[in-house]
């Protein structure tokens, strides 16, 4: 235990030097901060599938389920490939099933080239947009075309970047960028999103780069060969190429992803002054989806652009009604219909807006359409295993032992509690002065905040101390 | 032939004049959603703006791209915060055409006169200034000539330098200013509408 600690010192120590070491040649990375908080799904990173569809024990962030995993893969080919329009899955399971995390799973193997789309059940309903628009608007945003647009590129090879931080050391930067082709030399004032992109591109005099004006993307293209000789070592992978030729900024074709609705909103726009008030949430009128509909079978047949059938993911889709559900029938089967996934932790219940009951509160006839993947509650190694990946997410220490007791706590109230027992150990561990979070941290936390059941455990004892507790509330109705 | 069917395309668009400022302005839109504004100084009927807008593949409305006059100064580029543009101190290219040439200005250009050289490429339909120093380089069409279908010519090509600013001067052929003048007569005999309460036919 002792040696390995020692180990542990010695690799810190040369790390920190190797740090500083790189820290002192490329000064301005410095000031790159992670700014992506830490979400629930937020370690996921796949569908942690090999190459055959076999899920892997512990991959990608994702932990057992391995059924429900290679379904989602087999989904996600389907995808993939793209012929099929209007399939649709259910993922059904138990509270804290990880059927999120598949979805999200789904989402980020997919890539950011394929929309993705996600929203509530309960997002639509709102008194501004009737529920079938706003589902619509979800159907819409969720396939993608891609068109090629003429857009304004810059491409040179980099003389100097200049950044200069205010004396202050806050308020903005400001930085000059001067490029240069074989015929001329131009000299640029950059923003302060366009010099961070810069540093954490580690953009240096000699490079080739393309930038987009419009959107400020950096490509690097390589090295400049007048600057081969600079260094002797170079990495393996620099590339040496010519300086570009005539002028700086050219027209160049690029291709991009725009969704359906995006286009719709474009086009119902009502022009003039009139704008500012309709806004663009407003409701879009089927005649222009028709046009938008036809333009965009048009575009294909010409070769102009290509549809990109993408991911409408609703959770919790028992919040839908009846109305929704008979919308839905009929929207999956219009060939313009990306693929739905929907995610319930409902059994038998009522469907919204009907008296009747019905299997995770969904009719029968769309039940039918549906392809159903389950998911089920995790063992306790696999609990242990995901509290492992959160704990590293979050960036806490965690020892053996409270590991241990925290799995416990995970089987015996839910995952969902022992994850937010993590981070709050965390703060109590480092207000204590130490590293590592230890049991009695956990012990501390677990008493400080009740878990689901201790909770309801606490008012049938102390119900009658409660306020309005005389008044017996008819039962709410959550179904 | 050629010329015909560009000034058919302007009969056939719908036009708007207005007078404002000692300026008549006039606005063209055509069947494609094209859309063309020109604004000519009212005593001495020179062109001072030529501007052009088209919608874009989606169908959204781009920026109007400034092909004779000053570049306008968008408020928002102003107010917003930009990702790059260029250094004020950058070479300026505009163009501003005289009765009987085209001419195009750029500023900001301090090198003497001999480091820069004009050509015309008549295969490429385009006009290049280079610079010996290898500090400016500009390709630039001339698309009056493009919309008519003339060739270009050499001979035709002039530049001078003086107080930091190139002048390049083409002359026009005599196509182009007959056209110019039908087209000038033309505008004239459409009644402008005066303080917006006329019916404005291209909105």
């Amino acid at each position: 235990m002792t040696i390995k600690k020692k180990l542990f010192e010695i690799i810190c120590l040369l790390l920190f030097l190797h740090v500083k070491m790189t820290a002192t040649k490329v000064p301005e990375v410095r000031d790159i901060t992670r700014i992506e908080r830490i979400g629930a799904h937020s370690h996921i990173r796949g569908l942690g599938l090999d190459d055959a569809l076999e899920p892997r024990q512990v991959c990608q962030g994702m932990v057992g389920q391995l059924a429900a995993r290679r379904a989602a893969g087999i989904i996600l080919e389907m995808i993939k490939d793209g012929h099929i329009a209007g399939r649709a899955v259910l993922i059904a399971g138990q509270p804290g099933t990880g059927k999120t995390a598949i979805a999200m799973g789904i989402a980020q193997s997919l890539g950011q080239d394929t929309p993705f789309t996600a929203i509530a059940g309960s997002e639509i309903f709102s008194l501004e947009m009737s529920k079938t628009e706003a589902l619509s608007q979800a159907f819409r945003k969720a396939i993608g075309v891609r068109i090629k647009e003429e857009t304004e590129i810059i491409e040179g090879e980099v003389v100097e970047i200049q950044i200069d931080r205010p004396a202050t050391g806050t308020g903005t930067k400001v930085g000059k960028l001067t490029l240069k082709t074989t015929e001329m030399e131009t000299i640029y004032d950059l923003g302060s999103k366009m010099i961070e992109s810069l540093s954490k591109e580690r953009v240096q005099a000699g490079d080739v780069i393309t930038i987009d004006k419009a959107t400020g993307k950096i490509n690097k293209l390589g090295r400049s060969f007048t600057r081969a000789r600079d260094y002797d070592a170079m990495g393996a992978q620099t590339q040496f190429v010519q300086c570009p030729e005539g002028e700086l900024q050219k027209r160049k074709e690029v291709v991009h992803t725009v969704s359906l609705h995006e286009i719709d909103v474009i086009n119902s726009r009502t022009q003039g002054f009139l704008a500012l008030f309709s806004g663009d949430t407003g409701e879009i009128k089927s005649e222009v989806r028709e046009q938008i509909n036809a333009k965009v079978s048009e575009w294909r047949e010409e070769g102009k652009a290509e549809i990109i059938p993408g991911v409408l993911f609703i959770d919790e889709v028992h919040m839908l009604d009846m109305e929704c559900f008979s919308f839905l029938n009929r929207a999956l089967e219009s060939d313009l219909s990306p693929v739905l996934i929907m995610a319930t932790n409902r059994g038998i219940t009522r469907i919204r807006g009907t008296n009747y009951q019905s299997p995770h509160g969904i009719p029968i006839d769309l039940l039918d359409r549906l392809i159903i993947i389950a998911t089920s509650p995790y063992s306790e190694k696999e609990t242990r295993q995901i509290l492992k990946i959160r704990y590293e997410e979050e960036d806490v220490e965690l020892s053996e032992e409270a590991l241990t007791v925290l799995t416990r706590i995970g089987l015996e109230t839910s995952l969902r509690y022992a994850i937010q027992l993590i981070s709050t150990a965390g703060v109590v561990c480092r207000k204590r002065g130490g590293t590592e979070v230890q049991v009695e941290d956990i012990k501390r936390v677990y008493s400080l905040f009740l878990d689901e059941s201790r909770s309801s455990q606490y008012m049938k004892e102390y119900q009658d101390s409660f306020l309005f507790n005389e008044t017996q509330a008819a039962q709410m109705d959550t179904s | 032939m050629a010329t015909q069917s560009w000034s058919d395309l302007l009969k056939a668009s719908r036009k708007t004049v207005l007078v404002h400022d000692g300026k008549r302005k006039v606005h063209y839109l055509f069947s494609d959603g094209k859309e063309l504004a020109e604004e000519y100084e009212m005593n001495t009927d020179e062109l001072l703006v030529r501007k052009w807008r088209k919608k874009n593949a989606v169908g959204a409305q781009g920026p109007w791209e400034v092909e004779v006059g000053e570049p306008a100064l968008s408020v928002e580029s102003v107010l917003e915060p930009h990702v790059i543009k260029e250094n004020s101190s950058n070479p300026l290219f505009m163009r501003k055409d005289t009765k009987t040439s085209f001419q195009w200005r750029i500023r900001n250009l301090p090198y003497p006169k001999d480091v820069y050289m004009v050509s015309v490429e008549p295969k490429e339909r385009c006009c290049i200034i280079r610079t010996t120093n290898k500090k400016y380089y500009k390709k630039f069409s001339i698309p009056d000539m493009d919309r008519c279908q003339l060739p270009l010519e050499s001979s035709a090509l002039t530049f001078t330098h003086a107080n930091n600013t190139l002048i390049i001067s083409y002359k026009k052929p005599k196509e182009i200013l007959t056209l110019e003048q039908e087209l000038l007569r033309n505008v004239k005999k459409i009644k402008s509408v005066n303080d917006g309460d006329g019916d404005c036919k291209t909105q």
